[in-house]
């Protein structure tokens, strides 16, 4: 399938002014992304990762027209980034600087039907498509009142509204969960999970590598203006050639422990015995489904589960393994 | 998934789009029923405090004094016009220089920038609504200083003084466009802002003829289209005279400096709005 | 004492510096003046049978000069307080305040000192701009009208308290308070004009506000009483009247800020904005 978006080698270099005395100031080059190449697939829920100040919004803001590149080259829903600018506007539903992006003054209401009209939606469309999207996003209750008077998450959620007003083949959200509440985050990955399922292409960026694992096919981690991961999550996990490790402690028995290593994907599995009870190691190269048959087959011959626990690789392993860093360290440009 | 295949706006959509710009900003200022009060008051006290002045100091002679310096025994008309003018280019300094710097202040610059609808459809609608808002308070204001002072708001060719009112504001919003653009890129808007209203008024007479200017300050002042503006109403209501005797030459230099300000001011927007998309970004200031 | 004076040195120090750092509102600032005083002057001389050029009747530029001081001083102790405590609350440095032991009343008139200093700076310039466009200002009693310029003065640096105090309760509206006061100001204690220009009912409210009484006097007094001058009442009453003002104002503002802070503080919106 051809890439819905493909991103070629776009560099952006920022001039940044230092004020050095009161009439001098010294500028210096910042070079926020350094020949990024991506592409991503009609359909799919692609994750951008990586630390805060590693250059994703950067990213965003060039595929999205509100910042030039330096160099390089981008389509988005087979338009030409710089060439086609308006039509990939109207291609793409972004929601880009959280709760800031809205008319405080005007209701929610006001601001979906303002924000339509800007996207060139007929009137009466305009005001079908605010109805139905307040009514999935569960926000009747306050979309006659004024913004100021929401709460942050509220202003969140009007955010994400935002930016579904177009009805846009392809959705942009950055960061959309950040400030929200966990049921709210919870609520919101859903609904993204329901938009992808109708057709739509989502680039999600986020910080939060367990997020990008519920929700994303596919992920590059972003870092200090290089992509230095990108693929399918369960490849960027395997590619680090490590053996996923579940351990089950209960009653099981040898005959369990026979039915388990005939299951396919188990490189190895041992039983032993555990403060009086049995615990059963296994270990696999496979990432998916592997549990559920696990328990199914040790049901089966009459153990009795007490404790599963799974020691995964996660993408934040993947992060590590690549930087020699965490997540929690600020790779700002600035 | 269906095929999605993007047209460019046609003209209706435009204009649709534009027109919720300017209802955005009517709603808003709706919610501020104080500020629109004090947009009527101001140019009423502004007008006052000369004629007062005069009154007091000049007695039973103002009027014909008044005359003798301006072309006109009607001093309340006079400086009703000049404040109510005023507060038409105050108003378009704000909304349409202040427009995209208000716009980053409350972050929703972005928003809108991420939306297909041209950076030149949305000023036609912040012009409009300048325009619905700075000449709705300068005609109420108007009517009613004329109330209080007991003076024929309608005497003369009002047609004409409409007319001049009209023409000007194209090229009155592309010169705040201008300055809007420069404003982009400088901190303290605020200030400059501020100051240009006072020079504008100042070089367009708000209270006197650029008569009385020295000679290079008159013609700075002709180069700024509220000069011709101002005079043409107080020409065609109150007789003072047009700079080039008749309205329609006068009228035919505003048409003029509409015809070439607002690409002036497009090219200078332009420039400054893609000099921003190259560098830091148009939410940042 | 002298740990409340070194406090009050670095707030006075602070806000030089943010002065500074916007130099383009400083200068801006300076011009406005300017333009101002030369538009309603060169309006006034409208009136005035030889036009401009001409030797203007001594009470023209005097009405309008010295109003014009007292108006922009005015402008600075009234409003500045509030708006200075609006800006705190907006840029969400007015609790900071509240948390260091400072005096609250040392940063207030610390940005007072500041913008009294400017001002006389800007009344003198104003001044001389005047001068040369009418050809002159009569100035006498200078004595006097420094001590009315005070006494009005602290008599407004008290409104400016009450007016602090108003700016904690109404927050975002506080603006609009602002623009009313002011112009209900430029009219009804008639800085740029004679108080015989006003017809005799808006003349009666004039009379109510003791600001009215600093005004006049002060130009009456700087111009040497002539004929009609003061306007309002004698000139040893409008004294007795501005010097009260001038004691009594400044504790009761202080009182009124106070309690409102107090109340701000119960209810936790200080911060709110």
């Amino acid at each position: 399938m051809k890439g819905q978006v493909i991103v070629e080698n776009l560099k952006k270099i920022y001039l940044s002014k230092q004020r050095t005395g009161l009439f001098q100031s010294r500028t210096t080059e910042v070079e926020a992304l350094k020949g990024v190449s991506l592409e991503i697939k009609a359909g799919e829920i692609f994750g951008l990762l990586g630390p805060n100040g590693a250059g994703k919004t950067t990213l965003i803001k060039c595929l999205t027209t509100l910042l030039l590149p330096t160099s390089g080259a981008a389509w988005i829903n087979g338009y030409k980034l710089t060439e086609e600018d308006n039509a990939i506007r109207a291609s793409v539903g972004c929601m880009l600087m959280g709760e800031r992006g809205l008319y405080w003054k005007l209701t929610g209401r006001e601001n979906l039907d303002f924000f339509g009209a800007l996207y060139h939606l007929p009137a009466g469309e305009r005001r079908r498509r605010s109805s139905e999207i307040i009514q999935r996003l569960h926000l009747e209750e306050i979309a006659d009142r004024a913004v100021e008077s929401y709460s942050s998450g509220q202003k969140m959620k009007l955010a994400f509204a935002k930016a579904l007003i177009n009805d846009a083949p392809i959705l942009i959200l950055d960061e959309p969960t950040n400030t929200l509440d966990v049921p709210s985050a919870r609520e919101l990955r859903e609904i993204v999970q329901t938009l992808n399922q109708e057709g739509k292409t989502i680039i999600y960026t986020t910080h939060i590598m367990l997020e990008a694992e519920i929700l994303c096919e596919r992920v590059a981690i972003i870092d200090r203006g290089e992509v230095i991961a990108q693929g399918a999550v369960v490849d960027l996990k395997q590619s680090l050639g490590r053996e996923k490790v579940i351990r089950l402690e209960g009653v099981i028995s040898e005959s369990a422990l026979r039915a388990v290593e005939q299951l396919p994907g188990i490189n190895r599995a041992a039983l032993a015995m555990l403060n009086g009870h049995n615990q059963l190691t296994v270990v696999t190269a496979e990432e998916s489904n592997l549990l559920p048959r696990l328990i199914e087959t040790l049901t089966q011959h009459q153990a009795l589960l007490q404790r599963i626990t799974p020691e995964e690789v996660t993408l934040e392993d993947v992060f590590i393994a690549h930087t020699g860093r965490t997540l929690a360290d600020n790779t700002s440009l600035q | 998934m269906r095929e999605f295949v993007y047209h460019p706006p046609t003209f209706r959509q435009k204009l649709d789009a534009a027109l919720a710009e300017t209802r955005l900003r009517l709603i808003n200022i709706s919610r501020y029923p104080g500020q629109l009060v004090m947009e009527i008051i101001i140019p009423l006290v502004f007008a006052s405090m000369p004629m007062l002045l005069g009154r007091a100091t000049a007695g039973a002679d103002a009027a014909a004094n008044f005359e003798a310096n301006t072309g006109t025994t009607n001093y309340v008309a006079y400086m009703l016009i000049g404040a109510n003018i005023f507060t038409i280019v105050t108003s378009a300094f704000w909304h349409v220089a202040y427009w995209l710097r208000f716009e980053q202040e409350t972050g929703t610059l972005e928003s809108i920038y991420l939306t297909p609808t041209s950076s030149v459809t949305l000023l036609s609608g912040v012009a409009l609504h300048s325009a619905i808002r700075g000449v709705g308070s300068a005609l109420i204001a108007y009517f009613i200083g004329c109330l209080i002072y007991r003076v024929n708001p309608l005497q003369g060719d009002v047609l004409i003084a409409l007319l001049f009112i009209l023409v000007g504001l194209i090229p009155l919003y592309s010169l705040t466009l201008l300055f809007g653009a420069v404003v982009l890129k400088v901190k303290e808007s605020n200030a400059l802002i501020n100051l240009m209203q006072w020079v504008v008024s100042f070089l367009m007479g708000i209270f006197f003829p650029i008569a009385i200017l020295p000679k290079v300050v008159q013609l700075i002042a002709l180069a700024f289209p509220p000069t011709w503006m101002i005079n043409g109403v107080r020409s065609a209501l109150l007789g003072v005279g047009f700079f080039f005797g008749e309205w329609y030459l006068d009228l035919a230099v505003l048409w003029t400096f509409l015809l070439i300000t607002p690409y002036v001011g497009m090219w200078v927007f332009r420039r400054v709005e893609n000099n921003l998309r190259r560098n830091e970004g148009m939410g940042q200031f | 004492m002298s740990k409340h004076l070194s406090v009050f040195a670095a707030m006075v120090h602070k806000e030089f510096l943010i002065m500074l750092r916007y130099p383009i509102e400083f200068v801006a600032s300076f011009f406005q003046v300017f333009l101002i005083i030369i538009i309603i002057t060169l309006a006034g001389l409208m009136f005035s049978s030889e036009g401009v050029g001409a030797e203007a009747p001594p009470e023209v530029g005097g009405v309008v000069a010295y109003g014009f001081v007292l108006f922009i001083y005015l402008s600075d102790t009234l409003w500045g307080i509030g708006f200075n405590v609006r800006r705190e609350q907006k840029q969400g440095t007015l609790e900071q305040l509240y948390l260091s032991p400072a005096s609250k009343f040392a940063s207030l008139a610390s940005r007072v000192v500041i913008t009294l200093f400017w001002t006389g700076l800007l009344s003198l310039g104003s001044l001389l701009v005047m001068s040369l466009l009418l050809g002159g200002l009569p100035l006498q009693n200078g004595g006097l009208g420094l001590y009315l310029l005070l006494m009005s003065l602290s008599g407004t640096f008290g409104m400016g308290f009450a007016f602090a105090a108003l700016t904690l309760r109404i927050k975002e509206a506080a603006q609009t308070a602002v623009n009313m006061l002011q112009f209900g100001f430029m009219v009804l204690c008639a800085p740029f004009f004679p108080f015989a220009a006003l017809p005799p009912a808006i003349l009666a409210i004039s009379r109510l506000i003791p600001l009215s009484y600093g005004v006049d006097s002060f130009r009456s007094t700087l111009m040497g009483y002539p004929e009609g001058f003061p306007e309002l009442a004698p000139i040893g009453t409008e004294i007795i009247i501005v010097t009260l003002f001038g004691l009594l104002m400044p504790p009761l503002g202080v009182w009124l800020y106070r309690w409102a802070e107090d109340d701000a503080r119960r209810r936790g919106t200080l911060s709110e904005y």
